[in-house]
């Protein structure tokens, strides 16, 4: 799968399973990411999109398998250091207790805060210009669980950046807004991603995102990888077709879906 | 669910809080069944200035058993806040209060000195805490739904048991568990606050060491997580430290209730939820409401006595419901 096999992927899956209870989410999944990259991880509902960036920002322990960061198994390394290098960007919180954004935002800091300290001045800086960045500067005085849908993903997004992470875990941030503010958060998160060279993992439902943002794309179905390359040459309807059981077309290479539902019993075997 | 009054920021909270403590020492030093004036106690001289003298020295350690307990409780219920992301936990809703009640009630009944009921309703704190804590266990994960649901179950059991105890216990011996029950600062004594300390303080270093921590696990767990922190091990350290707080204030002071509720909401609508402030101030805060409701205990139907625990619950529950309906 990979052009050069000499180097070592930055992020990189081997049997990976991980899953709630009893329900197995992923299994045995084996993927690798290389640094810089966008990857546009795409399938249905339950395939294990969500769990697999859940399990690379250490919020859900693996089953079996590991997830290795540059060749080294995630699980052996402290968990502060990872959390300065991966930031998991969530679709939203569900805030109980009041919190100004730019607090949210300085919570990116903690993984490399010392001791009991105040917030340092340092750190108010980085979180402003991060804020800044994502165009939501002016907001930071405000109650974070005010914020709509698109205003509460670039805080996040900011605080992905105030936390200094080279690896960005996007959870479909792009569900669910309407379309200016879909609009707003893909160009902050084209510009971050252009200034900091930075590696994202993307989760969503929509191809053309995937297919116009990712350098790769990983497609899932049932906890297992179904295809992986490049964007380009991995979005073909017929591996569309395998990973969501609807057919898809391409017309202006723009991705349509095509009436009717595809045989789910011939996508599982 | 938002339960604290907005717009209410205070810009010096640290003055106010400290403010208070002070005038709430003053009022449990001068009030009570008998008035003690400034003038006679600051000269100390004649008789009236030494009986003055004396009966401050006498009130005294029952005003530092108040402030020290009333800091634990406080404590307590801001950490069980944020750890559960409830507004409405403490530690008493949770079962630790039951458990020390109870633990206090069979030794009681077991004709145990009553020197050794402080013990007694430590251990049935800690007991009802790890009894609470295995219940909420599922799948080696501490789940906080089921904690407050566990927490729920120990309170009926434990109410349970001390209705059983109080129907066989002779009628002496229950009247004095009712008064214990029911809160209570009569015993004060320095040896009693010395004993009482290092529970509070260690408690209270440990929660100190963690309050970084809270403030990712008061957004979510795994929003804590994500950030690097062991979820697993904060919650489990911090609530053994919140019912080490509770066990501890109640086995020296009996139950009192809305203390642990209501001064970390009062503090958060005056100075927000970031733990590090919320933490101290509302140890302060708590030290402050506990002295100043002990001194109305005493003086409102002086020379009788009121339970403290009675007057915590007339002074907080209408504040509570005010606090409830102030939100649209």
């Amino acid at each position: 799968m990979s052009p050069d096999p000499g180097a070592t992927p930055l992020l990189e899956a081997r049997g990976l399973s991980a899953g709630y209870g009893r329900t197995e989410a992923l299994r045995g999944l084996d993927a690798e990411v290389k640094a810089g990259e966008i990857v546009g991880i795409l399938g249905e509902n339950g395939s294990g999109k969500s769990t697999l960036l859940k399990v690379v920002a250490r919020i859900l322990a693996p089953t079996s398998g590991e997830i290795r960061l540059d060749g080294v198994p995630l699980a052996s390394l402290p968990r502060r250091t990872t959390a300065r290098r991966i930031a998991y960007v969530p679709q939203s919180v569900d805030l109980v207790f009041p919190i100004r954004a730019l607090d949210l935002v300085l919570q990116g800091r903690a993984p490399h805060a010392r001791g009991f300290s105040a917030d340092s001045a340092e750190d108010r800086e980085r979180a402003l210009a991060a804020m800044r960045a994502c165009d939501v500067e002016d907001l930071a005085e405000r109650d974070a669980s005010a914020l709509s849908g698109g205003e509460t993903r670039r805080v996040f997004l900011a605080r992905a950046i105030a936390q200094e992470a080279e690896i960005w875990l996007l959870d479909e941030p792009t569900a669910g807004l309407d379309p200016r503010h879909r609009l707003e958060f893909l160009a902050v998160l084209r510009r971050s991603h252009r200034e900091r060279r930075g590696t994202v993992l993307l989760v969503t439902h929509e191809v053309d995102l995937a297919a116009e943002l990712a350098d790769r794309v990983l497609l899932l179905r049932r906890g297992r990888a179904i295809a992986a390359g490049p964007s380009a040459t991995s979005l073909t309807p017929e591996n569309l077709r395998r990973t969501f059981g609807v057919e898809f077309g391409v017309r202006d290479s723009r991705f349509f879906q095509v009436e009717g539902l595809s045989d789910r019993q011939s996508l599982d075997t | 669910m938002r339960l604290w009054p907005r717009a209410a920021r205070l810009r010096h909270p640290w003055a106010a809080a400290l403010l208070l403590l002070a005038g709430s020492a003053l009022l449990g030093l001068f009030t009570g069944g008998v008035h003690l004036s400034l003038p006679d106690l600051w000269s100390g001289a004649g008789p009236g200035g030494q009986t003055a003298r004396l009966i401050a020295s006498l009130r005294a350690p029952r005003v530092a058993l108040a402030a020290v307990v009333g800091a634990a409780l406080s404590l307590s219920g801001a950490a069980m806040q944020a750890l559960l992301k409830n507004p409405l936990a403490d530690p008493f809703l949770l079962g630790t209060s039951g458990g020390a009640a109870a633990g206090a009630a069979l030794a009681a009944l077991a004709g145990l000195s009553p020197l050794l009921s402080p013990g007694a309703a430590f251990l049935g704190a800690v007991a009802s805490s790890l009894a609470v804590a295995a219940l909420a266990r599922r799948g080696g994960r501490l789940d906080l739904q089921r904690l407050l649901l566990a927490g729920l179950i120990a309170n009926a059991f434990f109410s349970a048991v001390l209705l059983a105890v109080f129907s066989v216990a002779s009628s002496a011996a229950a009247r004095a568990m009712l008064f214990w029950m029911m809160g209570s600062l009569a015993d004060a004594s320095l040896g009693r606050v010395a004993a009482l300390v290092p529970y509070a303080a260690a408690g209270a270093a440990v929660l100190a060491f963690h309050a970084a921590r809270l403030n990712l696990l008061a957004v979510g767990e795994e929003n804590a997580a994500a950030l690097g922190v062991d979820t697993e091990g904060s919650k489990r350290t911090v609530f053994l430290a919140a019912s080490m707080l509770t066990g501890a204030a109640v086995s020296f002071a009996g139950i009192i209730g809305f203390v642990g509720l209501l001064v970390p909401h009062a503090v958060r609508a005056a100075a927000g939820n970031d733990q590090r402030r919320l933490l101290p101030l509302s140890a302060v805060s708590g030290a402050a409401l506990l002295v100043a409701a002990d001194a109305l205990a005493r003086s409102a139907f002086a020379p009788a006595e009121l339970p403290i625990g009675a007057v915590t619950a007339a002074v907080g529950a209408p504040l509570f419901a005010w606090m409830l309906l102030r939100e649209p």
